[in-house]
């Protein structure tokens, strides 16, 4: 198991995270894309904690646990702002929240 | 002292007029603006009379830079000869006792105030032309002096006469004053400068150009300011204006017949003579003699008071011209003096008579019209009114002298001032002092005549004669008209009374300077001296000058101070001969004893004549003028001045306006409406064509342009926040892609 | 690289990985996609086992497992009735995204193949000791105490925000 190993796997789940944003039409597959997108990055934090720093130095996986942090508090936010998009537009397709519409 | 002296005598008439327009301006009147104007000419008239020692023989005139344009500066000044301070007195004196008469006979008037802020206003003017240095000056009193008698002779202008009269009169001077302003040009560009005293002064040039080049422009412009005097002065053919500005008032009247507005013209007149050349003054004088004899022989006829004055002021301006004319320079002026306290007398005289009868005026006016009128005029005149549609020739009751009569009775003091004006302008011999200026101006023609043998001025000494006679005649036909004889309106005559004392005093004044007082000061030789003739070299030659003694002595107006005079004439005897050539002199004593003596014999005659015909009624006026019907007929119909106006000049210059109308209409409005026409169809289509397609469309297409791409662009707005993310992202491969390749 | 037991089972921890986040982005049904993830989310844990970040592994079960997935599953039911179960998926905007998501990943792939220091970094297999004692120590009484605190901070505001944004609105 080499560094490319976790950054290959890494780099399919934030694409696949990408391609959920995207192209998904529901704000919840929305948040779910960005969770994968989040996770890809925490993976890569701990992946290079472990291959490019010494043994000792697990920093790393600190920032990872932030992220993991930060996540949960996007992930509240998120849910937050899509019921109160629910309550005014009956609806959380992100296609039909447009009233920047140019 | 003469600066302030004569700028006092200027401000002081210009500060009541000033007062007048400025309260005036904030809708107020001075509450007796009568006494302030007034009293601003009797100060004018004390500082005139201190003037007269300020007068030195030959003055330099006191100027002051005005305005320079370009090379060419104008300048303003005073200056102040013996004639000027004679004439400022003469000025000054009769516009006084107008003012005080104004008082009584304009009582009552509703723009009483604005009458006086007039007067005053006309004074100034006058004063101002009299004191000017330069021909700038003199034009702008002229100008003025010309608006003031068009206010004042309108100044009833609810009648239409007077509104009429008003207009003729200023548009008749108008005619004049071209002709001078160009005769004015002439000699500005000739000699650079409109001053005429002093080192570059008109005069001081023409003096050194004298023999160089011909002269006939030096004739033409004297001719063509002889033009401004002639409308002024109304001198034959533009002395209509004169009779019909009878309209006035008649203190209006006065000051324009004796002081002001025809004195202007004599004045500018004499003011010229340096510059007169033979020509010229030969014109000059035959002007004022034709215009000396028609004048007179119109007033015969003529039964309105003020219009019989009005003519014989005409002539008597003719004989000015003509003594003017014929070189006798201070005969002329001599006359104008004389001639300004007596017709000044006469008018106010008159005015005194109309104002008893005014009173009643209101409610004889209605019936008068009905008889009393027609009755007189009938037998005389064969009821020929059609034709009489000219300006003024209704004549209003209370001034028709067939409706006076008798009133030496009822007004004494204005029949005997009056007599004695009319002795003075009839030149009854010796104690008149209209004799004595006369006759100079006789003694002036006829020695002009035997000196130069000249027919001009032996024709001009006949026709003078014969208008003396004639004035003798008409002047006491108005005198045994008005005030002998039996009353020949009875009702009118009731009503007639003496005039109030402001009236009276005034006239009194005036009868006691038609005695030669005053006006002795052009007898004596040493203070009036005419000034040299550019083109004679030689000083004047007709000059009247009973002896200079005479002034000396300080006896200037003793009856036995002037006989010796004529004496001393008679004798031959050389009164003022220092300078003077004595090839010509020698006519002088016999032409001045021929012309007394035959001016004595015509003045008698034109009397006698007039004491026949009209107290004695052995002679019968009506039928002499039946007997010369034609020549009645041309008399009556002032030798058809005004139809000749009317019937000629007015409908040529209707008839030319026709023409210019419709040149007008047909071909420069042809012309303009065929540019608009072009313009419209062709250039206009033209750019509209331009400015739709190519201004609007070129204006049009950018904002298409923009609102389309705007349309275009507004979508990549989806307001789609995946759309934004694709868009964000897309750009960051690209850039990563680029960065890569690089 | 031979085939161990420990390699295949990173292979399949790899695999399950991947292939249910494939599922996570494609399958039309929003529970399933949860449920989906979650199996993703174990399989990142199970990742961190691999790098030898136990505490890290456990906090991602508890968190995003026992945390997030219930909160995102609670977000499914409150917002969408049983029609609404259904993701929507418009075909132009699928080519698209998957269009522009292959370019990112070549792109990611390139960088990842073409980077010269991280090829040789292997997994010599030695065991580490246990991270939670060091991890306590950087964050309590290390350099990482002050973002130990923001964060701390963080999440009280966004508590307190979630709960304010998501309450009724009270028309006074």
């Amino acid at each position: 198991m080499t560094l490319q190993h976790y950054l290959v796997i890494s780099a399919i789940l934030f694409t696949l995270g990408i391609f959920a944003v995207l192209t998904r039409r529901n704000a919840i597959s929305i948040l779910m894309g960005i969770e994968l997108i989040l996770n890809s990055c925490n993976l890569n934090f701990a992946a290079f904690s472990r291959f490019m720093t010494p043994p000792e130095d697990i920093s790393g996986q600190v920032i990872a646990i932030f992220g993991i942090v930060l996540a949960a508090a996007e992930a509240a936010v998120f849910l937050a702002i899509i019921l109160a998009i629910y309550r005014e537009f009956g609806s959380i397709r992100p296609n039909e929240v447009d009233t920047l519409k140019g | 002292m003469v600066i302030p002296l004569i700028s006092l005598i200027l401000l002081c008439p210009l500060a009541a007029f000033a007062i007048f327009g400025l309260l005036g301006l904030a809708k107020r009147s001075f509450p007796r603006q009568d006494y302030l104007s007034t009293a601003a000419m009797l100060i004018a008239l004390g500082c005139s009379l201190l003037l007269l020692q300020e007068v030195v023989p030959d003055p330099e005139p006191h100027t002051l830079k005005w305005l320079s344009l370009g090379s060419v500066t104008f300048s303003m000044g005073f200056y102040l000869d013996s004639v000027t301070a004679i004439m400022l007195i003469v000025v000054t004196l009769v516009s006084s006792l107008v003012h005080i008469f104004s008082m009584g006979y304009m009582h009552g008037d509703p723009r009483y105030p604005r009458f006086f802020a007039f007067l005053s206003l006309f004074s100034f003017s006058m004063l101002f032309l009299v004191v000017s240095d330069n021909l700038l000056g003199i034009y702008i009193g002229w100008e003025l002096v010309g608006l003031c008698s068009y206010l004042l002779i309108g100044f009833w202008f609810e009648k239409d006469s007077a509104a009429n009269a008003c207009k003729k009169a200023f548009l008749t001077t108008r005619v004049g004053d071209v002709g001078m302003f160009i005769g004015m040009m002439m000699l500005f560009t000739k000699f650079d400068t409109l001053s005429l005293y002093g080192e570059g002064g008109i005069f001081a040039q023409a003096a050194s150009q004298l023999n160089t080049g011909d002269m006939v422009w030096l004739s033409v412009a004297g001719v063509l300011i002889f033009c401004g005097a002639v409308g002024k002065s109304a001198q034959v053919p533009l002395h209509t204006w004169l009779p019909d500005a009878m309209e006035g008032p008649t203190p209006v009247s006065a000051l324009i017949h004796a002081a002001t507005m025809v004195a202007a013209g004599v004045y500018l007149t004499a003011r010229m003579f340096p510059i007169l050349t033979e020509t010229s003054s030969l014109v000059i004088a035959y002007v004022g003699g034709i215009t000396a004899i028609v004048a007179a022989t119109i007033a015969i006829v003529r039964f309105d008071i003020k219009r019989v004055l009005a003519y014989s002021t005409v002539s008597q301006l003719g004989y000015m011209m003509l003594g003017i004319g014929a070189g006798s320079y201070v005969a002329g002026l001599f006359h104008l003096t004389t001639h300004a306290f007596f017709k000044a007398l006469l008018f106010l005289g008159s005015g005194s008579v109309i104002h008893a009868f005014h009173a009643m005026h209101a409610h004889a006016h209605d019936d008068e019209h009905g008889h009393g009128d027609d009755d007189a005029h009938a037998h005389e005149h064969d009821g020929n009114h059609a034709s009489e549609h000219v300006i003024g020739s209704e004549i209003p009751p209370d001034q028709d002298m067939r409706n006076m009569g008798g009133l030496r009775h009822k007004m004494p003091i204005t029949f005997l001032t009056m007599l004695i004006a009319t002795l003075s302008i009839s030149g009854v011999p010796f104690i008149f002092s209209g004799f004595w200026s006369k006759d100079a101006i006789l003694g002036g023609v006829l020695g002009r005549a035997m000196e130069w043998n000249s027919v001009h001025h032996y024709l001009l000494f006949g026709i003078a004669l014969f208008a003396a006679g004639i004035t003798a005649f008409y002047m006491f036909r108005l005198i045994f008209m008005t005030f002998f004889g039996e009353p020949r309106n009875q009702e009118m005559h009731d009503m007639a009374h003496e005039s109030p004392k402001t009236m009276t005093v005034p006239l009194i004044v005036l009868a006691v300077l038609s005695f030669p007082v005053v006006n002795t000061l052009w007898f004596n030789a040493d203070y009036v001296t005419p000034p040299e003739q550019a083109h004679l070299h030689a000083p004047e030659h007709a000059y009247v000058s009973p002896d200079s003694k005479v002034g000396e002595a300080g006896l200037p107006f003793s009856l036995f101070g002037i006989s010796e005079a004529v004496a001393a004439e008679e004798a031959g005897h050389d009164t003022h001969g220092a300078h003077a050539d004595d090839a010509h002199h020698g006519h002088h004593g016999p032409a001045h004893t021929i012309a007394m003596v035959l001016s004595i014999i015509v003045a008698g005659l034109g009397i006698l004549l007039s004491w026949l015909f009209y107290h004695k009624r052995s002679l019968s006026a009506a039928s002499v003028a039946t007997t010369f019907r034609p020549i009645y007929n041309v008399l009556w119909h002032k030798y058809y001045f005004d139809e000749f106006y009317d019937g000629v000049l007015v409908a040529l210059t209707v008839w030319k306006s026709r023409l210019f109308a419709q040149f007008d209409g047909t071909i420069v409005d042809g012309i303009v409406n065929g540019v608009g026409k072009v313009t419209r169809d062709f250039l206009a289509v033209f750019v509209g064509v331009f400015d739709n397609r190519i201004v609007d469309g070129l204006v049009n297409q950018v904002a298409q342009v923009t609102w389309s791409i705007g349309g275009r662009v507004r979508r990549i707005q989806t307001g789609a926040i995946q759309t934004y993310l694709f868009v964000v992202l897309a750009g960051i491969v690209l850039l990563i892609l680029i960065f890569r390749a690089l | 690289m031979e085939i161990t037991l420990t390699n295949l089972i990173f292979y399949g921890f790899a695999l399950l990985t991947v292939a249910s986040a494939l599922v996570v982005v494609t399958v039309r049904n929003i529970v399933h996609a949860a449920f989906s993830l979650m199996v993703t989310l174990f399989g990142v844990a199970g990742l961190y086992v691999f790098l030898q970040a136990d505490f890290l592994a456990a906090t991602q079960v508890i968190v995003y497992v026992g945390g997030i997935l219930v909160l995102i599953l609670f977000g499914v039911m409150m917002t969408s009735g049983r029609l609404e179960m259904r993701i929507h998926i418009e075909r132009g905007q699928l080519l698209l995204g998957g269009v522009i998501t292959l370019a990112l990943l070549m792109l990611l792939l390139t960088v990842i193949a073409n980077t010269p220091i991280w090829k040789n970094l292997t997994d010599d297999g030695t065991a580490l000791p246990p991270t939670t004692e060091r991890i306590g120590e950087l964050i309590l009484n290390g350099p990482f105490l002050l973002p130990f605190e923001v964060v701390s901070v963080l999440l009280l505001v966004a508590l307190i925000g979630a709960a304010l944004i998501s309450r009724k609105e009270v028309r006074d």
